[in-house]
Formats: structure tokens, sequence, C-alpha cells
């Protein structure tokens, strides 16, 4: 078992004259440091928080904590929601959020370049405002681009454009020896041996420190609706998806949300969006599904023909957001669903299951099913049109042990189910500790040695972010 | 009940707009039109009312052919029939000279449906240039009662009944009709459209009324001429205070008054 010294003087001053001005120890250290978005799997404060501002005091820091056998955790933005940016085993926090600048733009071969610690919203509206669209879209705003790749962040849009890690053309990566090494290109195909670059991304900063990513956008989509489809119950609303899917229209983003969460959701904006009845028929999920296109004409006949197909399959109406502020509005409940729950729940655990698309409506039924032998509430939503179900407990009454004891039963069923049903336990959130044990049960002792030997490849020492996803001490 | 909805097609104001450099040209490039948003609280108090005492709603406009796609939008959340208003002659018009053209687009609708409008609705102002002249000015060119601010509205025996927001609260204002009201944003937000209701003003025409069909209404000398056109100062950001509870904030805040020595 790897033991790790303890955070010594010498190397304080050692790391403070590498990046001066921005090293933080003990006291002086923000409490947010501690934790993520999911407190639940435990806080920790480290020993020392480095602020980098360039790859070459990145390596300066992996440096010295690799001679010093000090673990090091990479942390962007601590929007997780796994524990996977949180310092559990003490050391150095290697922040990267002051790495925040958008470097250029290569409009001929569509890549813009940045730095890790750049927030997702930022570069998202840069882009716009020069015709672009960089596609990731996943609810959290605020988390770094490194973040991003790190997780393999999906989102809304995942559905027409894929996941981050479709939009990494190149990146710098710091190695846990301090070696900079570059991997990838912009170019739109590679058969040039094995491909690092797809080895990194996903890795949740346990092979090395992303310091800069060359990204891919595409031109902006010259109109976008989304359409609120109303239904009854939430049987039928599932149902409609892989008839959606099927027809070809291609919907960019396609979310399936119940009524207690819309209504949480709106409570805590302050603002009604969805209707809660319709003639008389009370409105118990919703479909939130986003069209783009190029031609405003062309696209009417999409929403047309793909109202047809929900009106059929048992939806009670339409709704069309057209204008910015019915799209910003509708768009709005649905991303403040996190946040609504945070707000309002003293203890909370999520999980964040991704099965076949024509699983959904079995595996949401399952989950309501077993739901009701827990003292917690459960709440779902998520992107019906990749199979992505985020689940959360939530519990403002229990005690925290019974909670947790509650929750991990609850979970070892949920996974074993996802698994049965030809699903990953994570889709979009990642591993970090929380989730380590119910991936090494998913993927084997075969799977779990072979990424454990990658992260030794990587680093010989074990010091970087240990403890997640595959090498727990 | 009938009803006429007055509205404008302005810059997509959820967008930062600026001077173009150097010049006094609002720089619009790439910024969506919208239909005014007080225009479509209007609408949808508008609707509201026609839904509980019955009646039409038309909506009009004045502007280019692009502002078709404006008066296309109400058709699908409430109004009736739609015309938009355009003629090159039209083009230099200010408020004063788009308030006489609408009067005399009030009565050529009049004329033709043979029945007056009850009620005129405008929004209290466009999110463009915010000046909330154009309903008092309607109002005066029409030669009718006029009620500013409304938030909320129902019909009585001899008019409607109106709750007007003032700088210190509500007041409630009875009025006899015809007459033209302004409207401020509702308790409620304007309504989705829905497919059915989309596809149906898609296909519904929107007549277009040029000088020649307005008696050759002449907007008349300018009540207004623009000075110069900049952009506001920047104001600081305001210190932000958000502690774990409420008592924590308001502690903070009377501490940072106090050693402002503004307490």
């Amino acid at each position: 078992m790897t033991q790790y010294e303890k955070v010594s003087p010498e190397l304080i001053e050692a790391l403070k004259a590498a990046v001066p001005g921005r090293v933080s120890v003990n006291g002086d250290i923000n409490e947010d440091f501690s934790h993520d978005e999911m407190p639940i799997y435990g806080k920790a404060m480290p020993e020392v928080v480095v602020e980098a501002t360039s790859t070459e005091e990145v390596a300066a820091v992996m440096k010295l904590c690799n001679e010093h056998h000090v673990p090091v955790t990479p942390r962007g933005a601590g929007t997780g929601l796994t524990g996977g940016a949180v310092a559990i085993h003490g050391g150095v926090v290697l922040s990267t959020t002051k790495m925040n600048k958008i470097l250029g733009y290569d409009t001929e071969n569509m890549v813009v370049r940045v730095q890790a610690g750049v927030l997702l919203n930022d570069l998202a509206e840069d882009a716009a405002k020069q015709g672009f669209l960089y596609p990731p879209d996943p609810g959290e705003k605020f988390a770094t681009l490194g973040g991003n790749v790190s997780t393999n962040a999906g989102g809304m849009r995942a559905v027409k454009y894929g996941t981050t890690r479709d939009y990494v053309r190149a990146m710098t990566v710091v190695l846990p020896t301090g070696e900079i090494i570059h991997l990838g290109a912009s170019v739109s195909k590679t058969s040039s041996g094995y491909s690092l670059l797809n080895l990194m991304i996903g890795s949740e900063g346990t092979l090395g420190v992303i310091t800069e990513l060359t990204l891919k956008i595409i031109p902006a989509p010259k109109e976008v609706i989304s359409l609120v489809v109303l239904y009854e119950n939430l049987e039928d609303c599932i149902a409609t998806v892989p008839k959606l899917m099927r027809s070809g229209f291609q919907p960019q983003a396609l979310e399936f949300m119940e009524r207690e969460i819309v209504r949480l959701s709106e409570a805590y904006l302050g603002k009604s969006t969805f209707p809660q009845q319709f003639e008389g028929t009370e409105i118990n999920a919703y479909l939130l599904v986003t069209f783009d296109g190029d031609n405003e004409d062309q696209l009417a006949d999409v929403i047309e023909q793909a109202s047809e197909i929900v009106l059929e399959a048992g939806a009670l109406d339409v709704l069309v957001a057209d204008t910015p502020q019915l799209k910003k509005d509708a768009w709005a409940a649905r991303s403040s669903f996190l946040e609504a729950i945070e707000a309002n729940t003293k203890l909370l655990d999520e999980s964040d299951v991704v099965v076949p698309v024509n699983q959904i409506a079995s595996y949401v039924t399952f989950i309501k099913e077993i739901a009701k032998d827990y003292d917690f509430e459960v709440k779902s939503f998520g992107h019906a049109g990749d199979g992505n179900l985020h689940i959360y407990n939530c519990s403002n009454d229990m005690a925290q042990e019974e909670f947790e004891r509650q929750v991990a039963d609850f979970m070892k069923r949920a996974y074993a189910k996802a698994t049965e049903l030809g699903g990953q336990i994570s889709g979009e959130h990642g591993i970090g500790h929380g989730k380590l044990d119910y991936l090494a049960q998913m993927v084997g002792p075969v799977n779990m040695r072979l990424m454990e030997g990658i992260k030794h490849v990587f680093d010989p020492n074990m010091i970087l972010n240990p403890g997640k996803v595959c090498y727990k001490l | 009940m009938e009803i006429l909805v007055c509205l404008k097609q302005v810059p997509d104001d959820s967008v930062e707009i600026h001077l173009k450099p150097g010049t006094e040209e609002v720089n619009l490039d790439g910024v969506d039109s919208v239909v005014n948003a007080f225009d479509t609280y209007a609408l949808e108090m508008a609707a509201r009312l026609k839904e509980a005492v019955g009646g039409s709603i038309t909506a009009i406009t004045i502007g280019p052919e692009k502002a078709r796609d404006a008066v296309k939008t109400c058709l699908a959340v409430g109004a009736n029939q739609g015309y938009l208003i355009s003629d090159p002659a039209f083009e230099a018009a200010d408020t004063l000279g788009k308030s006489r053209i609408l009067a005399a687009a009030v009565r050529h609708l009049e004329a033709e449906a043979g029945k007056p409008f009850d009620l005129i609705f405008c929004g209290r102002e466009a999110t463009d240039r915010a000046t909330g002249q154009v309903g008092p000015q309607l109002a005066e060119a029409l030669g009718v009662g006029l009620i500013t601010d409304l938030v909320d509205i129902e019909q009585t025996g001899a008019g409607i009944c109106a709750k007007q927001e003032t700088e210190s609260g509500y007041r409630r204002v009875e009025a006899a009709t015809p007459c033209v009201v302004t409207v401020n944003k509702p308790a409620y937000d304007p309504r989705y459209p829905t497919i059915k209701s989309k596809l149906a003003a898609r296909k519904m025409p929107i007549p277009v009324l040029s000088a020649a069909e307005l008696d050759n209404v002449d907007p008349g000398r300018p009540g207004s001429h623009v000075v110069r056109v900049y952009e506001p100062a920047k104001r600081q950001a305001g210190v932000k205070i958000k502690e774990e509870t409420c008592e924590e904030s308001v502690l903070k805040a009377v501490a940072m008054m106090a050693d402002a020595k503004v307490l």
C-alpha cells in the first residue's frame, strides 16, 4: 500500500517559489476546497491549495510533489458529483480555475484553443458571439472545460451532437512526473498509435493534469425551436421517445421531466412556466425537445411532423417555445433541477446510470417500484434521448447513517438492474471515489486490473488523485 | 369585445447591445428581432379578457416586411387577425407620427369591419427606445380615454375596471369604452403557442396596410428630434452579501454600512 508524505515546510516554500502568491496553506484555505457538489461522500481539507496559471507552473508543482511523494488532486470549479476533485488523502489541491483564457479560434479548421480552467459558460457565450456553437451542453454551465473533459461530460445536446469526447481534438497534459506532453492534433481523423488523447478523456484527473485544450466548434444552427410536450402519465411520455428517435428528425435535446420536480424547480425559480392542466386533465409528465436547423420553413415542417408523432402516441398537447424568452424560460426550469433539489434537501445522493434508449421505460418503472422500500424520496429526470437518467435520493428527516445505509442498498439494486439491461453505471458524472466500488462490481476484476495498470504507467508513484476511479489505497 | 393590440418589433432585449465604435449607430448585427416584451404582456392580458367575455383581437404593427413575423407570432397566442402597416413614407416617423398612423389604421379597420374597437392595448413602452409615448399619443389622436400601467383588467357594465400600478402601489380605475390602455408586467407570463395555433398562424394571411389604404395619412411634423445617441456610463457592480443565514447577511450588511459611516 502506498504511504504518502505530509506536506513539509520545505515543500511549501518550494511551491511558493514555483507559483508565487497563489499558494494557500491550512487555515488560509477556503472551505469550498474540501468538497464538491455531492458532500455526502465526505469532506476533506487539503493541506495546500495551489492556483496555477500556466502549464509550466503545473509542471513545476507536479515535479515537486512527485519528488516529495505528496498526493495531488487536480480541481476545476468543484462542480463534480462523485467526489473526484476532493483530496481524500490530503496533500495538494491543484486548482485550474485561474487558467481561464480563451487562447484563440482557428476558423479554418473550426477549432478553439482554451486553457483548461475556462468555464463552459464563458466559451459557449464567446463562441455564440462569433456565430459558432460548442455543442457539449452539461446542465452545470459553470464547470471548467478541463473538468468537462476529465469526466467526458455529456449534457442536453448529446442526443444529436455527442458528448465532450467528440469535441476534443488535442490537449496539453502535465504528467504526474512533471513531464509535459501534447496529445492529438487539429485533424478530423487519425490512425496513429494508441489514442492517449481518448485515454485522458474521462480519466478524472488520475492520469495527468490537462492544462490546455483544442476543441472542435461548429457553425451555430440558424434556427432553434423547443417543444414542451404534455402528458397525463410518465409511461406515455417515455414510450414516445423511441418513436421520436426513429423518426429521423434528430432532436438536439430530448429531456423527460415529472410533475413533482418541475413544480420544485418552478418554486425555486419563483416562476411558473409549464402548464399544470390541459382541458381539465392533470399533467404528470413533460418532454422537452429541441430541434435545430438552418431554414425556418424546414424546421417548421419538422416540428409539425414531430408533433404529429407525439400526439398520436398519446401526448395531450404540444407547446412551442420559439422566441428567445420562451426558450429561456423552458430551459431555465429544466436546468435548475439540481439546484432546486439541493436547496430543498438536507441529505442527498445521486446516481447517473445510462441504459439503452429502449429500456428507459422499464428502468424508470423498476426505480419507482424499489423506491417504495426506502424511507428517502426518489426524484428522477434525465436525458430521455440517450438513456441517461439522473436519480436523486433525498431526505430531510433521516439520520445520516441510516440514510447512507439505505442508499447503499438502493444503489446496489439500481446499478445491478442497469447492468442487467445493458447499461452502465455513469453516463456523464464519472466515478470519483463515490462510485468506485460500484464500478468494480460492474466491470469485474480484470478490467479493474487493466485500468490500475494503466494508471501505474502514467503515475509510477501513484500520487495523482489517489483513491479515484480504479485505484483504491 | 372588439380589441386591438398595437405591437412593435424590437431587438432581442436579452442581448447586450452597443453602438458601432465611433458612431451613433446602434450595432444590431446578429441580434434577433422579437415582439416587445410589454406588447406580449398586453396581448396576453387581452387574450385572457377575450376568453372571459368573448370577442375578437386584432394585432397591428408598423414596420418593414420582416415585422410580419411579429404579427405572425401574435396570431399563435390569441390574436384572431393581424395587419402589417408598412410604407416607405412611414419610415422616418417618430412616436407622434406613428401614433397618427396607428389612429388612421384604427379608423380604417373600424370602417372596414363596420364596428368600433372597444379597447386598444399597447405595451407601456418598447424595450428598445423606452419612450412610453405611443399609447398616450394614440389616445389623444383618437380622442378617447387612457389608462396607463395596467397589471389587470376586467369588464364592467359600463366599460372596464383596471388595476393600475403606481409608484406607491396599485389603484383601481374605471373607464368607459372605447379607450386606450397601456400594460405593465402582470402577475402572469405570456402563454406558449400550441403546435395547432402555431401552424394555423403560419397559414393565416397578414394583409399590408400602406399609406394608400390609410387615406394617405401624413405622419406630420416630428414631435421630437434626437440630439445625441450615446451609451450610458457603466455602473460599478454592487457588493453581494450571501451568508449562510438571512440573519448573518443582515448583520454583515449593517456592519458594512457602519464601517462606511453611512449609518
